[in-house]
């Protein structure tokens, strides 16, 4: 990244500003656009010293609430500082970032967001519109462990637990009604896109690996993780065919020179083999169309040189892929879902409006909770001194009877106050209308 | 009723073409409105057609096969009929648009082919035509349905072939089930086309005195049957596999809309009907 980008996303304010009408919510973070790998590295966190992270902030003054997110690609800290925690901002950037890699300040490698701005970068998190790869699934399921996790050492507030619910809300809707995660974006994948346009089911399909080199591995992964029969591998090498094994136990081994033969019981064949011939020719794979009666056969090639000869695309039922056309096939797919952009951010300003109503009320609910505590004390002081003048087996009528009428006294106002909001103007009045005591504050 | 009758001549059409962009918009752009809305309209579209068909026979007290109009408006519901039990079983409406289209020009060709009064028909009671006319549309709807399916396996086929991916690469069921719905239509095709024929020699003998064979409506259908016949014995022999059969169901369904239409309307003297 150019020095110019960095300056302009560096941001060093010392206080969060406040942004009227929504409660505090601070953002602190770092991800592959504003640093590289082996600054990430340092700033990632696995679920212990997360959670010691977590809890740390949370037992501080000045933070309410604290999550945490942190993949290969981001590590960023979710806080909802108190009223008046203004040191929340150093207080998490130097307890999850600087104590570990003090350059990420020094250098300006991480970004601070405040209140819907937080909201909106961690809904655009959630749809994928933040990752590498644009719109990749991942994200979500690593947001929903987070979540869980906050919400397990009771680290979350209600603030942000309605934050972090929201934008696995938007995560879901976006993946549901828009096209961003659709379409292959990597060579296994797409090797499996193209098999789930040609066979009915992946799960009846033979999968022959011809080399057992990295990219092998990892078309490999991609088939098996979408159920892929059997895989079966021919190596020149039969002990570097045999390491595979560590990854897929149940692996098929067979000589490279059995590999012909192979053919006709395979339905995707993927040739990553470093030879400087091909290695299947026309007329080896004419003979395997024969015996394979009709039934269709993806060929990938991965290897350059070509491993398998070109004139085989002509064949009947026989579908030669190489890696050009594989990089086609995944830039089209990108360019779809950059294109589905505008469509994500529909859904995502309607669910920040969702948002913004319900935080309301959440931002109201100290006050609501203080309210109803007052009157419950009157209550209750109002029915012990009346109680002597009732029969006893009137009591419980009593106690019901008072109960419902404070209920329904309250019911409309707390209504108004959650849909009004943390209006200073109307908290003092509803204060001074119900004596209420600015001081006594809601326990988180 | 006859109110009735007239407006379905305009709306079916219209309906049809409504879904038909409906369905196109599914395949092309996939707004989520349009998922929830369109196979709604669709349904409710069928439950007209199937009125209008009732209505019809219960008007003019005769199958609905009494000129090509009503005939082709009997093959576009049984196309439709045949495409909402493929999303009822697959639960995908990505197919909906090359399939609904067929109905929709069939029911657009049935509108403007219209003639206000259907002549009476004495041997339409005879219930060997009924059986006769039955199968024989509804072998026509399954060789159109078949030819949808044909086009779309081509379509995918030469893409992944060629390597140059389109809209439709992804959107499609795969090749293998693209060409079993097709086999499938083309095999329902013959079978309902051969009882067709067969209940119409029978009732053809019982009626026609004179050489009927020699009509050109009945050597097109024999030769589409031949044709039809020789594709399935091709197919179940190995020798021809997905392209072919693709092919040669978009060939069949240029020599059924001849047998139906335009033999009919220029050549026909034992089949003043369809």
């Amino acid at each position: 990244m150019s020095r110019g980008k960095l300056m302009a996303i560096r941001v060093q304010p010392s206080t969060p500003v406040k942004r009227e009408g929504s409660p505090p919510l601070l953002l602190i973070g770092v991800d592959h656009r504003c640093a590289p790998l082996d600054l990430r590295e340092k700033v990632a966190y696995g679920a212990e010293d997360g959670a010691a992270l977590l809890l740390g902030l949370r037992a501080a003054e000045e933070v309410r609430g604290a999550a945490l997110i942190s993949t290969c690609n981001r590590t960023e800290l979710y806080l909802t500082p108190e009223p008046d925690g203004a040191g929340a901002y150093r207080l998490g950037l130097e307890s999850a970032f600087l104590s570990r890699a003090p350059e990420v300040e020094a250098e300006g490698r991480f970004y601070v967001k405040h209140d819907l701005d937080a909201a909106r970068h961690l809904f655009e998190v959630a749809c994928g519109l933040q990752s590498m790869i644009l719109g990749e699934p991942e994200i979500l399921g690593q947001l929903k462990r987070s979540t869980e996790r906050a919400r397990q050492l009771g680290t979350s507030d209600a603030v942000l637990r309605k934050v972090l619910a929201a934008a696995i809300t938007a995560g879901g809707r976006v993946r549901k009604e828009t096209g961003i995660g659709t379409g292959a974006v990597s060579f296994g994948f797409a090797v499996v896109d193209l098999a789930r346009n040609i066979f009915n089911r992946l799960e009846d399909c033979s999968v022959l690996l011809l080399g057992a080199g990295e990219t092998a591995r990892q078309v490999a992964r991609s088939l098996r993780e979408s159920g892929a029969r059997e895989l079966v591998v021919a190596n020149r090498d039969p002990a570097r065919a045999e390491s595979l094994r560590e990854v897929f136990p149940d692996l098929r081994v067979v000589a490279f020179d059995e590999r012909h033969q192979t053919l006709a019981t395979s339905d995707v064949v993927v040739a990553s083999t470093a030879a400087s011939e091909p290695i299947l020719g026309s007329r080896d794979l004419r003979q395997a169309m024969r015996s394979r009666r009709g039934r269709p056969l993806l060929v990938t090639d991965l290897g350059v040189p070509r491993n398998v000869e070109p004139g085989a695309s002509r064949l009947e039922n026989l579908f030669l892929q190489d890696i050009d056309s594989l990089q086609q096939l995944i830039s089209q797919n990108l360019r779809r879902r950059r294109e589905e952009v505008p469509r994500v951010q529909e859904v995502l300003e309607q669910e920040l409006l969702r948002l913004e109503g319900g935080l309301r009320g959440v931002s109201a609910e100290p006050l609501v909770a203080q309210l109803q505590r007052q009157a419950e004390l009157i209550r209750k002081r109002e029915l012990k001194a009346a109680a002597s003048r009732f029969p006893t087996e009137t009591h419980d009528a009593l106690e019901k009877l008072t109960r419902s009428l404070v209920r329904k006294i309250l019911h409309h106002p707390s209504r108004q106050l959650r849909d009004l909001g943390p209006e200073n103007e109307q908290e003092e009045l509803v204060r001074r209308l119900f004596q209420l005591d600015s001081t006594d504050s809601d326990p988180r | 009723m006859e109110a009735f009758l007239q407006i379905s001549v305009v709306f079916l059409p219209l309906l049809y073409l409504l879904v038909a962009a409906g369905y196109g918009a599914i395949f092309f752009a996939d707004p989520p409105r349009a998922r929830k809305i369109f196979p709604k309209v669709f349904r409710g579209t069928l439950a007209l057609h199937m009125v209008y068909l009732v209505v019809l026979t219960w008007r003019w007290q005769q199958f609905p096969a009494a000129t090509v109009a009503q005939a082709l408006s009997a093959v576009a519901f049984a196309v439709a009929v045949v495409y909402a039990f493929v999303e009822w079983r697959g639960g995908v409406a990505s197919t909906g648009f090359w399939v609904l289209a067929v109905a929709c020009l069939f029911e657009i060709l049935s509108s403007l082919l219209r003639t206000p009064n259907p002549p009476y028909r004495e041997i339409f009671h005879n219930p060997l035509f009924s059986a006769h006319a039955g199968f024989g549309l509804l072998g026509y709807a399954a060789f159109a349905v078949a030819a949808s399916y044909g086009f779309l396996f081509l379509r995918l086929y030469s893409e992944i072939k060629r390597r140059s991916f389109s809209i439709f690469f992804g959107k499609l069921p795969p090749l293998e089930v693209l060409e079993r719905m097709m086999s499938g239509a083309l095999t329902a095709g013959f079978a309902t086309l051969t009882l067709s024929l067969v209940a119409g020699i029978i009732w053809a003998e019982q009626i026609f005195h004179e050489n009927w064979l020699h009509d050109p409506k009945i050597l097109v259908t024999g030769l589409t049957w031949a044709f039809y016949g020789m594709v399935l014995g091709l197919r179940r022999s190995r020798r021809w596999h997905g392209r072919q059969t693709a092919i040669a169901s978009l060939v069949g369904l240029v020599a059924v809309l001849f047998s139906a239409v335009g033999v009919n309307l220029f050549f026909t003297d034992v089949h003043g009907f369809l």
